[in-house]
């Protein structure tokens, strides 16, 4: 029963079919909703979900309950403290590798209380959430940091044939590589074995902790490039850019197709999920939806999938 | 006697705190030979084969492999050393398929820039022959072990073993959760890895399954060896009489204890 295809050939579908819906019933709508401008705008806001959200599955599929909560503040967090490490001396051409250096430390926190302190990682990252987000709010007092170097800023607002220089130069390289890696290397498939039955993944000599603490720091370096466009994007450090990022990311992750309980689903889904969380949005805003409703939509979206993940058996020894 | 042992052990003794899980026990394990250790709940014989597959550490003994001392101190020795034990839960992935599950965690691989890609067509082609070899009743290395019997399991971990190079493979009760026809296949495999070469122990509480494929049968009780005999010399009277304790010659020692 090659019961991990077809499901995830079968989920792939229902979210294109979804997505297409979602799509028409704006088009329908508002006609002046399906501009060519719509593309680049999605892809826009989409980067910054996108890398986050590609750090989110490989968590989740790494099983252990895997799951990171904390990747919102994380992107706050880098994208306050590398500002501050800029204005503090430090060469502003370093300030890409600063970004993803200090995500990555930050993921490595949260992979320290998951595999030596044996957290939860709900809970763990749940607390890390708070202390990120919290940090980055008290050391700014609310405000925006500026100073983000003049020549990082067209990266964060230009376009190549319609299409973001982020997504082009961020986005696809990493959904490419992730791809690849857990198709066709040693290393995926390590992460699926683990993530569906770890006890048996440990039995054979995989190294399960390690793996998972490297998860946890490639979602924080993840993160950490997430704050990077975002300073591109919007020339300053803001405090709370990484808001609910956790909740969006953890819906497209499995809207995207990975299991909740890990082992199972593949990345080019989670980029599709992304996308079409980012479309809803763009048109909720377009029919004048206000941002809170929209949390709320993708917070109900996140509890559909979740029903029909429960709703599909699964088997397990 | 011992001229064709593959594994020599002497005086192996195993105590948790005061308790003592195995006394004085020496055996030998042949190449291309299946031995059964039989013993109630607690005998001991679990406990022997986790210090094979260096899972325990023995309180007092000494273990040779091929004539040479060796030191079994972690589950990593004891595959370096040529034995793969075979446990009851397999360890095998079910979201994987047969070729992944028996590399799986030593792959074949080819690095590029430091990445490991898999050499797919020629872990399946292996396995492939593998199964074919075994007679495993598995037709295509594809197929996700989530689909399969439990009697094609044992024969993926197997094939997972062989392809180890183990010399020695432990196996824990492998036809305990089986339906006739499967133990069947799963005792013809085991005799199959005999034919190989291969030195088999197998632990299990079926008296039947043991004679239909053991050569040599070893009782444990109270954490000793208490009788060993090859098929030909026994039958599972005897056998049963000193697992439970009946046997005439047990009677001095049972008071003892």
């Amino acid at each position: 029963m090659p019961r991990s295809t077809t499901s995830t050939a079968l989920k792939l579908v229902i979210l294109l079919v979804l997505f297409a819906a979602i799509v028409a019933a704006f088009g329908l709508y508002q006609p002046r909703f399906l501009q060519t401008s719509l593309v680049s705008t999605v892809l826009q806001f989409a980067s910054m979900l996108a890398l986050v959200a590609l750090g989110q599955a490989l968590i989740v599929l790494a099983g252990g309950a895997g799951i990171d909560l904390s990747v919102g503040g994380i992107v706050s967090l880098s994208a306050i403290l590398s500002m501050m490490a800029l204005q503090a001396g430090a060469p502003p051409v370093t300030l890409p590798v600063l970004a993803v250096a200090i995500g990555a430390l930050l993921g490595a926190v949260n992979g320290i209380l998951v595999t030596r302190i044996r957290i939860l990682p709900l809970i763990a990252t749940l607390g890390t959430l708070f202390v990120y987000g919290g940090l980055a709010m008290a050391l700014t007092a609310g405000g925006s940091l500026s100073g983000v170097p003049q020549w990082l800023v067209p990266f964060g607002r230009g376009l190549v044939g319609g299409v973001p220089y982020h997504f082009l130069a961020l986005v696809l390289p990493a959904y490419l590589a992730a791809a690849v890696i857990l198709t066709f290397t040693a290393w995926g498939r390590w992460l699926y074995a683990m993530g569906y039955n770890e006890r048996s993944a440990h039995l054979v000599g995989i190294r399960v902790d390690r793996i998972r603490f490297f998860a946890y720091c490639l979602s924080g370096a993840l993160s950490g490039l997430a704050a990077l466009v975002s300073l591109a994007w919007f020339g300053s450090g803001r405090p709370n850019i990484g808001l609910n990022l956790e909740l969006e990311s953890l819906a497209a992750a499995l809207l995207g197709g990975i299991a909740i309980t890990g082992g199972s689903g593949g990345v080019i889904g989670v980029l599709i999920a992304v996308l079409m969380i980012v479309t809803l949005k763009t048109g909720l805003q377009f029919v004048n939806v206000s941002t809170v409703w929209q949390v709320g939509i993708v917070g109900a979206l996140l509890l559909l999938v979740l029903l029909l993940d429960f709703l599909i058996p699964r088997r397990r020894a | 006697m011992t001229d064709n042992a593959f594994l020599e052990a002497r005086g192996i003794g195993k105590q948790f705190g005061g308790v003592t899980a195995l006394a004085d026990v020496d055996m030998d394990i042949r190449r291309g030979e299946v031995l059964a250790l039989l013993g109630d709940n607690g005998a001991g014989k679990s406990t022997f084969v986790k210090v094979l597959a260096g899972a325990h550490r023995p309180s007092a003994g000494t273990i040779a492999i091929e004539g040479r001392p060796v030191s079994l101190a972690s589950p990593q020795d004891a595959a370096a050393a040529g034995i793969a034990t075979i446990y009851q839960e397999l360890a095998l992935s079910e979201n994987l398929s047969v070729a992944e599950n028996v590399y799986l965690g030593r792959e074949d691989v080819r690095r590029i820039l430091g990445i490991p890609f898999l050499k797919r067509a020629e872990m399946r082609r292996r396995v492939g022959v593998l199964l074919d070899e075994l007679d495993a009743h598995i037709p295509n290395p594809d197929m996700p072990v989530g689909g399969l019997s439990g009697g094609q399991r044992q024969a993926v971990a197997i094939c997972r073993a062989l392809n180890l190079d183990a010399r020695l493979v432990i196996m824990d009760e492998p036809t305990a959760a089986l339906a006739v026809a499967e133990t069947r296949k799963v005792l013809a495999l085991v005799r199959r890895l005999a034919e190989r070469g291969c030195a088999v122990v197998l632990i299990s509480h079926n008296i039947a399954d043991v004679f239909e494929v053991a050569d040599r049968m070893v009782v444990f009780r109270r954490g000793r060896k208490i009788a060993e005999r090859r098929r030909a010399d026994t039958d599972p009277e005897e056998i049963v009489s000193f697992i439970t304790g009946a046997h005439p010659s047990l009677r001095s020692l049972e008071h003892l204890g």
